[in-house]
């Protein structure tokens, strides 16, 4: 994308005022996008974006600029621009860029680029009839399918250069069901690092069908109750809890700022000792996963529980510098157009021995979340919120009635202590996480498991 | 201003017989700079320009864009969006508007603001963070405290006539502070938008944001139960946007409101009317025209409770047939993409009745002060929603009592508007969206 020489003088310029690091970012990345509404292409889009951002940093204060014009002139203002958030007079060197490269964890088998846009469009058509077959409630089909493959380059002044591609598919069924008054929506997306050939496993009758089979199970659904029970959360959907109640408040930013439920707690049990779990970016081809971080760190699976003892948190360069330990390769950027910040991957609880059929069973009055529609946490007080999307009762060790409006809230360490029971099977979760106003695809993976005692909210009183 | 009109003036150059080409340039400007521990955290500038194409023909729209396109990559964005068009369905409805007039809005930008120096605003966020910690014996940290500033620049033109451009200038503050005492930390977040920095009352945001985290200090988990409930501006903000989802023609026509039909009817109680308006140049959403060259307008969506229609731009007002006009609502998220249903200043028009007197009423209730997980657990389409919450008791006497955490409150969309008592004066805009403090007689809490 640009020479080795180039890149240099732009470090350079950027290191005018000193600073630890000076880094570069290149991105070029196309993408399609194609809706099927009712029935019909309402939109079909391709675009073509790239841009630079140059960042320095010293201790925790860096400055940024980025520019999505790749000339030399455009690169070097960004440089200057960036290099004015620091006060420093002496000018920092750039040693030589050495070429690092990766294990290819994101291997594209059929790059999606290789197939036409009509066929793409037959993909969205298949969705659309397999959620219709489900039943004749189904009243509305969306259906969104996207891929992306996104070019970089990270250079820095201490001698990185890595150059990484990275392939995105996904494929969405969004439907709503009808009954009456009674509306209803249902949602199943699968995504991947990968190429077309993630189609094969995850095909698009499946994700037409399931989104339908969610939202026509809750045509039956009832109020949910409100007060404290016990939860049994399906295969899946608890890497998603997980990654909001716990994964948030271990970025090493929040606990920088002093502002992490589970700063100075390294080494203390605060989860029940059932729970096992990590952040991995090293999974092939995972929604979360890389050979590089954005700052150009090789991918690590990073140990966060082990037996429900807190062993780390996931770390970016700068604040693994403050806090003198090795970064975890955890800074990843929405584009060119963000800072690096600390971020998740793919984080997951571990599968444990417990048959999930019998922790159902073993649960007297509680609620079976087979959905979570997402999250929120505050990492300072660790206070959490989650929609359930799919849930039904449990009434004496059976499955049975669907609830609807219901949502989890708790504290994070209260929460994942109260966790008595983990599975032994396990299922992941693609979502995009919002933090800082930078969106990140991150994966999430768990085994069922139950939580003994959490608040459900409701309008069932 | 004169290169976006280029630009424009290129992809409408390459149209060819038997389509209409639309073309959107854009470019912006921004500098955010944080501060921490008395030193600069962050300093970004950010520099970035494009140009989405929408063509259509034979009824068949396609879009394609491009970052920071040379001449010829403008042609071929056009040349890619007639492509991606020829594999679209046939849709009637699929017009370009006609050319309007459009009343300019000067007052959006404003030759200071654009020219603020970097120094300026590394001053400002040293001066926000030193006095977010200097408010307080509690508060002696900041999550974030932050200010912003963003020149842009919009141009748009068709083959079917529309000619328009404008530009702004946009600047914000936010705070989120940090309070502890004990082991129990607290946040408190703040924020205010003005059309420039040297137009931002920042003091008062910052003690906001220090008061709204030492309030919470100490927070218990109450009973479940059923009380009034006020939601203040901060609470009350995060409906608006679940609101403006179903209030969006393109969810109405496509089955995908609970209001779809509900026109006419009273929805709510009468003391709530919901507005969008654009034209209104003190909200941090005005604009003199829409993402299609549009003239912007002001839509009251309900009026006294009463529900009189929704949000609409070319396309679903063509669809929507009956002589339906586009109310000015077609929005871009940027040039990536074409136009949807968006809003502009959306927000509940302010009722007479001060905070205090809202509180008399709300006795032995509860003050919602901020909810969390909206965005999952609010559902447009049923209206239902279940989301966390904090906030304070409200004492048989109307004063503020102990703090709450760790609450849910669960509701429908209608029955939420129907149970609307009163609506406060202190109306105040979050970005686009703008509220008072709404007082709803009974809601459920959930805790334990």
């Amino acid at each position: 994308m640009l020479d080795r020489d180039l890149v240099s003088e732009v470090l350079l310029a950027a290191r005018r005022r000193g600073g630890d690091v000076a880094e570069v970012f290149v991105e070029e990345r196309s993408s399609t996008a194609i809706r099927l509404d009712d029935g019909r292409v309402e939109e079909l889009t391709t675009g073509l974006d790239r841009g630079a951002g140059v960042r320095v940093f010293q201790g925790t204060t860096y400055g940024y600029a980025y520019a999505n014009r790749l000339d030399r002139d455009s690169l070097l203002e960004a440089a200057a621009a960036a290099s004015a958030a620091l006060a420093g007079d002496a000018p920092g060197a750039v040693v030589d860029l050495t070429e690092r490269t990766g294990p290819g964890t994101n291997h594209a088998e059929r790059a999606a680029s290789d197939v036409d846009a009509a066929t793409k469009v037959g993909w969205l058509r298949t969705v659309d009839e397999a959620a219709r077959a489900v039943s004749s409630e189904v009243a509305q089909v969306t259906g969104i399918y996207f891929d992306s493959m996104q070019r970089r380059l990270i250079a820095t002044s201490d001698g990185r250069w890595v150059r990484e591609d990275r392939p995105r598919i996904r494929l969405v069924a969004q439907v709503v069901a009808k009954r009456g008054d009674v509306i209803q929506t249902g949602w199943q997306g699968p995504a991947a690092c990968a190429g077309v050939e993630f189609l094969d496993v995850h095909p698009p009758e499946e994700t037409g069908r399931r989104g339908a089979e969610r939202a026509v199970a809750m045509l039956d659904s009832i109020p949910a109750p409100a007060g404290q029970m016990a939860v049994v959360v399906a295969n899946g959907c608890g890497g998603v809890l997980f990654h909001e109640a716990v994964g948030h408040p271990l970025e090493a930013d929040a606990v920088d700022k002093e502002a992490s439920v589970y700063r100075g707690l390294i080494g203390e049990r605060c989860s029940s000792e059932l729970v096992n779990g990590v952040d991995d970016a090293t999974i092939p081809n995972g929604w979360g996963s890389y050979d590089f971080d954005d700052e150009g760190t090789p991918a690590e699976r990073t140990v966060l529980f082990t037996d429900g003892v807190l062993e780390g948190f996931l770390q970016d360069r700068m604040r693994a510098a403050r806090m003198g330990v090795s970064t975890t390769g955890n800074a990843r950027r929405e584009s060119y157009a963000h800072p690096p910040i600390v971020r998740m991957t793919n984080t997951n609880i571990l599968p444990g021995a417990t048959d999930p059929d019998a922790i159902v069973r073993d649960t007297g009055r509680g609620i079976y979340v087979t959905g979570l529609g997402g999250g929120q946490v505050n990492p300072a007080s660790g206070d959490f919120v989650f929609g359930v999307s799919e849930g039904y009762l449990i009434e004496h060790g059976e499955v049975t009635t669907p609830v609807r409006g219901a949502n989890l809230i708790g504290r994070a360490i209260d929460v994942m202590s109260s966790v008595d029971a983990v599975g032994s099977d396990f299922e992941t979760w693609e979502g995009v996480c919002g933090k800082d106003g930078q969106g990140a695809p991150v994966g999430s993976g768990s085994p069922t498991l139950r939580i003994a005692k959490i608040t459900v909210g409701g309008t069932g009183v | 201003m004169s290169e976006l009109r280029d630009l424009v003036q290129t992809a409408l150059g390459a149209a060819v017989e038997g389509e209409q080409v639309e073309a959107y340039a854009e470019e912006e400007r921004r500098t955010e700079v944080s501060a921490l521990r008395g030193e600069v955290e962050g300093m970004t500038f950010a520099e970035s320009r494009g140009v989405g194409v929408r063509v259509i023909r034979d009824e068949r729209l396609g879009y394609a864009w491009a970052a920071d396109p040379t001449e010829d990559e403008v042609r071929a964005a056009v040349a890619a969006a007639r492509e991606n068009a020829a594999l679209a369905e046939p849709d009637d409805a699929n017009v370009l508007p006609d050319a309007r007039s459009v009343e300019p809005m000067p007052e959006l930008y404003r030759a200071e603001s654009a020219s603020i120096a970097a120094d300026d605003k590394v001053r400002l966020a040293l001066d926000l963070e030193r006095y977010c910690v200097s408010r307080d014996p509690r508060v002696t940290k900041v999550d974030l405290a932050q200010v912003g500033d963003e020149v842009s620049r919009v141009a748009i033109g068709s083959t079917t006539g529309v000619d328009q451009a404008y530009e702004r200038t946009d600047a914000w503050v936010v705070a989120v502070t940090l309070a502890v005492e004990g082991d129990d930390t607290q946040t408190g977040f703040s924020f205010t938008i003005a059309r420039g920095l040297d137009q931002l009352a920042w003091e008062p945001i910052a003690d906001e944001a220090v008061d709204r985290a030492v309030q919470m200090l100490g927070a218990a988990k109450p009973e479940t139960a059923k009380v009034p409930v006020i939601l203040d501006p901060f609470a009350a903000s995060n409906f608006l946007g679940v609101l403006a989802g179903a209030l969006n023609a393109d969810n109405v026509l496509k089955g995908r409101s609970l209001f779809a039909d509900m026109v006419g009817q009273e929805v709510g109680a009468s003391a709530f009317t919901l507005i969008d308006d654009g034209r209104r140049a003190d909200g941090p959403g005005a604009c003199p025209f829409d993402g299609e060259g549009v003239p912007s307008a002001r839509t009251e969506l309900f009026t006294g409770g009463v529900l009189n229609g929704f949000l609409h731009s070319t396309y679903t007002a063509h669809r929507a047939g009956g002589g339906q006009r586009s109310t000015g609502n077609a929005k871009r998220g940027g040039y990536k993409g074409a136009p949807g249903v968006g809003t502009s200043n959306f927000f509940v028009e302010a009722g007479d009745r001060s905070f205090d007197a809202l509180r008399a009423d709300a006795a032995g209730g509860v003050l919602i002060m901020d909810v969390s997980g909206v965005h999952s657990g609010a559902n447009p389409i049923s209206g239902e929603f279940s989301v966390g919450a904090t906030g304070r008791r409200i004492g048989v006497d109307g004063t503020l009592g102990e703090p709450l955490r760790e609450m849910t409150i669960a509701s429908t969309l209608p029955e939420m508007l129907r149970g609307v008592r009163a609506v406060g004066s202190d109306l105040r805009f979050f970005s686009s969206v703008g509220t008072p403090s709404i007082l709803i007689g009974e809601m459920t809490l959930a805790g334990v």
